[in-house]
């Protein structure tokens, strides 16, 4: 249980950092406490709630099960990744345009799964899209809203 | 006229002025507040549902490089004792015995959390175990044995009954006796709990960051568990990511926390990790009821009764226990929408070897509701009636209102018989029962089941505390934009959108020029905080008072300075304009810098700036929501699957601020209530272990869980301020017994009814082996 600290470089949003890690730290708590990026979530650490949702290399995966030394050489997405520079990402509007939010907190899991999917399959049916969000679980909006807003954004890639 | 006016706010589909920071990763959650030498704390947690501690043994933890202290109740001898009301309350730290499993013993307070819990787990304690207490029955005749030496176990007891509820009851053609259970469920927000505290070494004031739907009452717990005066205590409410009732309670985690930083002089902060909150935040719905319904020939419900139990844990949350707020509002709102004359309820609340019971959304309602449509349903199958039909019968009528239910609650007027009507039409009840005939014959069932629900809203106390009234402040700055503070404590609801809604038409400034502040105690003026579906028509009522104050101030200058009549003022569009005469007009902001920067132009009279604090004390102390909700479900009767194929609902909630949002919030409600009804279940062993401790054995709802909801609003005012009526709750409310009773229509081919809650697929198979 020393707590050593190993040195990674991490790709994160395009950037890379130079971190001191120990290498018991999950990618998220490196995320949010060593890199500063706190829109990624931590709903459960046990890879269940999919709050914690990042990309690696495109690829959805959850941040708390994974340790950030496991990251180094892989490109990191986040939130903040996915959002302009000013304003939102054609996704991020349809969210706000839909209610498909509404505490926050499994939002930006939900917006990397979605944009995921949505890069992967640019047109997917409503069936798809639900499917694909099962891995993220929301509390507050019943999912209705959210998979609207999914839909609506089909076909707008990711924007500026 | 040349002015064009902005729509009105009030009623229209805003979007939110949350959401920007939310969709961005900007906004700002406990666990992201992070100063410089903030040390984390991890508890040490029972183990056992019920033992005597002999020994602690933290030496070992205390030598751990990184650790800064190790506490136990030697070190913190607070409790968290509402004594006026309560024999017992709950230690921060175990004093001398535990007795539920997650019970916090020990607080390790260390660098990081990493290392705070590395040495929690060196923390030595030794226990001589006891029979734990975890059967609701037996508790309620002291059996096995007390849950407290020092008090019976049932700690909250009352009866009531209609005068000549005995007489009608025996004179009935028709009675019907049933049992109803509801398992523990929990709010399982999807921000876990968490504190943070520091003090201010120049003023020695203590902060508090807390995750609390209520920042005043908090300082007011924190203010007397740790005997601080309030002036000296401010709470911040950050981002809350969801609250749902279960966090309007103050934990032991945020005293322990609270006090550290006192103590320690140091910042001090406490995340919740996913077990710790299955095992400690407050647990719900752990009812049973017995039931007698007497009715005659034609489906008419003449009289209840019911032997209301509720499990309340091992200590009554702080300030209260949750077991009294199921119970004691279930037994007067028991007869929902109905008009049952009599009415006999006797209520025993028991300790038990059991996580605390507290608020979860809809507290008393999801129970009662079950309870109520499961009857309608009972009546309706024993005299070969249909279900409608039967709610047609008993529903209270328009003309009844306000109307006086049998344990003497005052209903104001809603839309009971077209709610009901309304959602019928919605899911097409008439093509259903053919279709339902016609799948029967290829051996698929499927069920509708209908649950029209009262929601009693802004009522005088709540889980949100007793304070009846909420207060606005409103500042208008120098440069006419606008900072209003309410004390509120949202968690998702969108309060800085509706309230904004709410000023911008009284003021007559554009949504974006306002600024809605929450959650601070140093700057929102001293209220209730959220819950209790208070916060629209209390919240948004004191809105409108403190709007309606400043908007005669406005129009008082503007009348001034254009030199015309008050009565001829308008506003709209950040201006003020004479009537008819547009051109006669000035800025708000001209009128902001007058009252601040040109005081000698300021009318004769008035102060000088722009503030007002508004408050609203509703006149009754009740206004009932009411809807209908109607859940389609198919069940695979070899698997015991059930899956919520359609839903709709009639939703009356008042006058509605902004559509989006209530339907938002009806849509969660439902999926919560779908959980409720098919999914999550807090499950203990005879250890009085608690054996669902992941969101993989405790199952929420996902995405493919859930259907399409259809909503229809339908507006019946309120007489309060602005007509608003509350209605975060009404859908979780409805929705468990809508799809339990759906499940027994499904079923009715094998003559049993749904009686327990979450229906499993074993119960499901067991009905159907049954038959
Ligand atoms: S926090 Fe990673 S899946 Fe829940
Ligand atoms: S918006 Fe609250 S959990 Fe999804």
């Amino acid at each position: 249980m020393a707590d050593e600290r190993v040195e990674v470089v991490l790709r994160v949003n395009g950037r890379d950092h130079r971190l001191e890690v120990s290498p018991r730290w999950t990618l998220s708590d490196v995320l949010r406490h060593q890199v500063g990026l706190t829109g990624t979530h931590v709903g459960c650490e046990q890879g269940v709630c999919g709050a914690c949702t990042v990309l690696l290399d495109g690829e959805p995966v959850r941040s708390c099960l994974i340790f950030g030394v496991q990251a180094e050489g892989h490109n990191v997405t986040t939130v903040e990744g996915i959002t302009p520079e000013s304003g939102l990402s054609p996704l991020q509007e349809a969210f706000r345009k839909h209610h498909a939010l509404q505490c926050g907190y499994c939002t930006p899991g939900m917006l990397l799964t979605a944009q995921a999917l949505l890069d992967r399959e640019p047109n997917p049916s409503e069936e798809t899209i639900r499917e694909a969000l099962t891995g993220n679980l929301c509390r507050c909006t019943g999912y209705q809203f959210i998979v609207d807003a999914v839909m609506a954004a089909r076909g707008q890639g990711r924007g500026a | 006229m040349a002015e064009v006016l902005r729509p009105q706010m009030m009623g229209a589909r805003v979007s939110r002025v949350e959401d920007p920071r939310l969709l961005s990763g900007q906004a700002r959650f406990l666990d992201d507040i992070q100063v410089p030498g903030m040390l984390e704390v991890a508890f040490v947690r029972s183990p056992h549902a019920a033992a005597k501690i002999v020994a602690i043994d933290a030496d070992a933890a205390r030598r751990l490089p990184g650790v800064y202290a190790v506490i136990t109740h030697q070190e913190c001898p607070i409790v968290l004792w509402n004594q006026e009301s309560y024999k017992v309350g709950q230690p921060a730290l175990a004093d001398g015995d535990v007795a539920y499993v997650g019970q916090p013993v020990v607080a390790v307070i260390a660098e990081n959390r990493y290392i705070a819990e590395d040495a929690a787990e060196l923390v030595r304690v030794e226990y001589q175990t006891l029979t734990p207490v975890w059967d609701m029955r037996d508790a309620i005749h002291e059996k096995p044995r007390r849950v407290h030496e020092q008090a019976e176990n049932v700690f909250f007891q009352k009866s009531r009954q209609t005068p000549g509820f005995d007489e009608a009851f025996a004179a009935a053609p028709h009675h019907l006796k049933a049992s109803f259970r509801t398992n523990r469920q929990t709010a399982v927000t999807m921000e876990p709990r968490g504190t943070a505290a520091m003090l201010d070494a120049a003023s020695g004031r203590l902060t508090v960051y807390a995750s609390t739907q209520s920042p005043h009452r908090m300082r007011e717990d924190i203010c007397t568990l740790l005997d601080i005066p309030e002036h000296l205590v401010r709470v911040i409410v950050p981002e809350v990511g969801g609250g749902f009732g279960m966090k309007a309670t103050c934990y032991p985690e945020d005293v322990v926390v609270a006090h550290a930083a006192v103590k320690y002089r140091k910042p001090v902060k406490w995340i919740s990790d996913r077990l710790e909150s299955l095992e400690s935040d407050v647990h719900a719905r752990d009812d049973i009821h017995d039931v007698e319904v007497a009715f005659d020939d034609d489906g008419k419900i003449i009289a209840i009764k019911d032997h209301l139990m509720a499990d309340g844990g091992a200590y009554p949350a702080y300030p209260w226990s949750g077991a009294e707020g199921e119970t004691g509002l279930a037994a007067r709102v028991l007869t929902g929408p109905y008009d049952i004359p009599y009415l006999a309820t006797e209520i025993d609340c028991t300790y038990s070897n059991k996580t605390p019971l507290g608020a979860y959304r809809g507290v008393w309602g999801p129970i009662a509701s079950f309870i109520q449509e499961g009857l309608v349903d009972r009546v309706a199958r024993h005299l070969k009636l249909d279900p409608a039909d039967v709610r047609r019968r008993n529903m209270i009528r328009k003309e009844q209102f306000p109307y006086r239910n049998a344990a003497r609650m005052i209903y104001d007027e809603g839309s009971y018989l077209e709610s009901m009507e309304e959602a019928l039409k919605l899911i097409g009840y008439e093509d259903f029962r053919h279709r339902q005939a016609q799948l029967r014959q290829q051996g698929r069932y499927v069920g509708v089941g209908i649950s029209v629900f009262v929601e009693p809203t802004a009522m005088a106390s709540s889980e949100a505390g007793e304070v009846g009234y909420e207060s606005c402040t409103i500042r208008i700055e120098p440069s006419g934009r606008v900072t209003a503070a309410l004390g509120l404590g949202p968690s998702g609801q969108g309060h800085e959108t509706t309230m904004a809604q709410i000023l911008s038409d009284q003021l007559g400034v554009p949504l974006e020029d306002i600024v809605v502040l929450h959650g601070d105690t140093d700057s929102a003026p001293y209220g209730g905080g959220t819950g209790g579906s208070r916060s629209g028509p209390i919240g948004g009522g004191a809105a409108l008072v403190a709007g309606r104050q400043m908007r005669e101030k406005l129009i008082k200058y503007a009348a001034h300075l254009l030199e015309a009549s008050e009565d001829d003022i308008e506003l709209g569009d950040g201006k003020a304009w004479v009537t008819g005469v547009p051109d006669r007009s000035l800025t708000i902001r001209t009128i902001a810098q007058t009252a601040y920067l040109d005081v000698s132009k300021i009318p004769e009279g008035m102060p000088i700036g722009l503030e007002v604090t508004g408050r609203y004390l509703p006149k009754r102390p009740v206004t009932f929501s009411n809807g209908t909700h109607i859940a389609e479900v198919e069940v695979d009767v070899h698997t015991g699957v059930v899956k919520v194929t359609r839903y709709a609902v009639a939703n009356d909630c008042g006058r509605v601020i902004n559509p989006t949002i209530v339907e938002g919030q009806i849509h969660g409600g439902v999926a919560q209530g779908i959980g409720a009804a098919v999914l999550e279940a807090l499950r203990y062993d005879e250890d009085g272990q608690l054996v669902t401790t992941s969101l993989l054995d405790y199952l929420l709802p996902e995405s493919t869980d859930v259907p399409r909801i259809q909503v229809q609003h339908i507006e019946t005012p309120s007489d309060g301020e602005g007509g608003i009526k509350g209605m975060a709750e009404g859908s979780l409310i409805a929705a468990p017994a809508a799809v339990a009773c759906a499940i027994s229509d499904a079923l009715a081919p094998f003559g049993g009814m749904v009686d327990t809650l979450p229906v499993t697929p074993e119960m499901v198979l067991k009905m159907v082996q049954n038959s």
